[in-house]
């Protein structure tokens, strides 16, 4: 065996993958060379080191993780229970082989026919052709696809019509569906973009209300920056203390927690030195913690508590 | 029970072997994404797809290899995904621009070891950049495969059937990615 030969296995011997004749080979070699015994001790030191690398779990993710799949089993078993739910995973999201060529058929044929039946949006003629620009008012989709006696199709078709509005945002309508938008659990960009319309309308209880749930509730950090940037000017106000002190508790990401206390000591309320104190003693980022050092300090008020 | 029975129970609907499966997995799965991803969110988000992937697909588990082979070719899937979309867009930085200054969103991952001796410490967050380095400058896969071997204990073949590929080349991979992260922490040795 060469040193290049043994330095290769050592590194395979570090993880216990050679066999039992590579390993023979490998121990005859070192016993008569010094050059891959230093080696194989730096191999070793390397691996003890590389172990240093692995991040470890944060406290709280595994017991958060385990909590939100539950949740979202709960909601995968609520859509089981509905009738068309078997029907639907049975034929169409796992059919049988032999329905698949019929159901690439079918789709070309729904293409076909609605193409030809389905109207056009308004103010374009089938001479005039149709430009990409316009997009479709009512947009058509196959949900169910079926193949029946004498060759004939069923279809299922979902169809989302599209309506354009706008207006001010001291339009109760605008404002309605923009709080609806706030909460939409599927888009978390269209939360953060809705909230950051809202945020000019915070004297509004309902508005108010929106930006606190998603500061307490939204599981993306974006949004609930975007929610702390909203309630700035009430930092004073108690129901936004209450949440801004929950959050700085137990909210996961640093950045929000940052914002959050910076908002919180803003006013130096008597209420925030509990707080604070109970941050210090479990907090894990060091930079809030000197944060809430430097507030407790201003307000003449010691770190610990007896 | 063991894993082909709780399996079987779950493919037959039972919620309770379902969750017995998941607690089985969990903690290897959340730590592997976590180690790949080094984010906290995606590792999240990983955890809860791969483990609704499972549930949803779980009818069509044959046992032609064993269900870690299954659920980790999920979550390798998936961290690589994440990886790709974070190349495609650049991905969010590491640190947080905050109104008292930056702050680093990994802060918040534990770290768990030298915690009472400030100098271990310094010297202990000295090797973990050089390690980062090291896993920054490895290709995704070999990245994967450092992880598993590493990190997870796998062994090269489960590696490969993971990875969809053989052992040898899982070998290979593991061999380079030695290379990198000696060169990266040559001083220390």
């Amino acid at each position: 065996m060469t040193c290049q030969e043994a330095k290769e296995y050592l590194i395979l011997a570090e993880y216990s993958e050679l066999s039992f004749e590579e390993e023979e080979r490998l121990e005859s070699h070192l016993a008569v060379c010094s050059s891959c015994q230093a080696e194989r001790e730096r191999t070793r030191k390397l691996a003890a080191l590389a172990a240093e690398g692995e991040a470890g779990l944060p406290a709280g993710l595994l017991p958060r993780c385990r909590r939100e799949l539950a949740a979202a089993l709960v909601q995968e078993r609520r859509l089981e229970c509905r009738p068309w739910h078997g029907f639907w995973r049975r034929w169409v999201v796992h059919p049988p082989l032999w329905l698949r060529p019929v159901g690439a058929l079918a789709m070309v044929a729904a293409g076909f026919f609605a193409a030809r039946w389905l109207p056009l949006p308004s103010g374009l003629s089938p001479a005039a052709g149709l430009t990409a620009a316009e997009p479709p008012a009512v947009s058509t989709r196959v949900r169910l696809v079926n193949s029946e006696a004498g060759g004939r199709v069923r279809l299922l078709l979902e169809e989302t019509k599209q309506r354009e509005l706008s207006g001010g945002l001291d339009d109760d309508e605008i404002r309605r569906l923009l709080l609806a938008a706030a909460a939409d659990p599927a888009d978390p960009g269209l939360r953060v973009e809705s909230i950051d319309l809202l945020k000019s309308r915070t004297s509004d209880d309902e508005v108010r209300k929106a930006l606190l749930d998603a500061l307490r509730k939204d599981p993306n950090s974006g949004v609930r920056l975007k929610a702390l940037e909203g309630l700035r000017p009430y930092a004073r106000d108690p129901e936004t203390r209450r949440v801004l002190a929950s959050v700085l508790l137990h909210d996961d990401n640093p950045g929000v927690r940052t914002q959050a206390i910076d908002l919180l000591v803003q006013s130096k309320e008597p209420d925030v030195a509990g707080v604070l104190q109970e941050l210090i003693r479990r907090e894990e980022n060091a930079y809030i913690r000197s944060l809430s050092q430097k507030a407790l300090g201003e307000m003449k008020a010691s770190v610990g508590t007896f | 029970m063991d894993d082909a029975a709780l399996i079987r129970a779950a493919q037959a609907g039972s919620g309770d072997a379902f969750e017995q499966l998941v607690g089985a997995y969990d903690q290897g799965v959340l730590r592997l994404a976590l180690n790949l991803l080094r984010s906290p969110e995606d590792a999240r988000d990983v955890y809860q797809e791969a483990f609704l992937r499972v549930y949803r697909n779980l009818h069509t588990f044959r046992f032609d290899c064993s269900f870690h082979t299954w659920l980790y070719r999920i979550v390798t899937n998936l961290c690589l995904d994440h990886l790709r979309k974070r190349k495609v867009r650049k991905m969010e930085p590491s640190t947080v621009e905050t109104g008292d200054g930056t702050v680093d969103r990994l802060d918040n991952v534990a770290e768990q070891r030298a915690h009472a001796d400030p100098q271990r410490a310094l010297l202990s967050s000295e090797l973990r950049d050089k390690i980062q380095d090291a896993l920054s400058q490895m290709t995704d896969r070999e990245r994967m495969v450092f992880e598993m071997r590493h990190y997870q204990g796998m062994r090269l073949r489960a590696i490969g059937e993971v990875l969809g590929t053989t052992e040898e080349a899982a070998k290979n991979c593991l061999f380079r990615a030695t290379q990198k992260m000696r060169t990266a922490l040559g001083a220390y040795l």
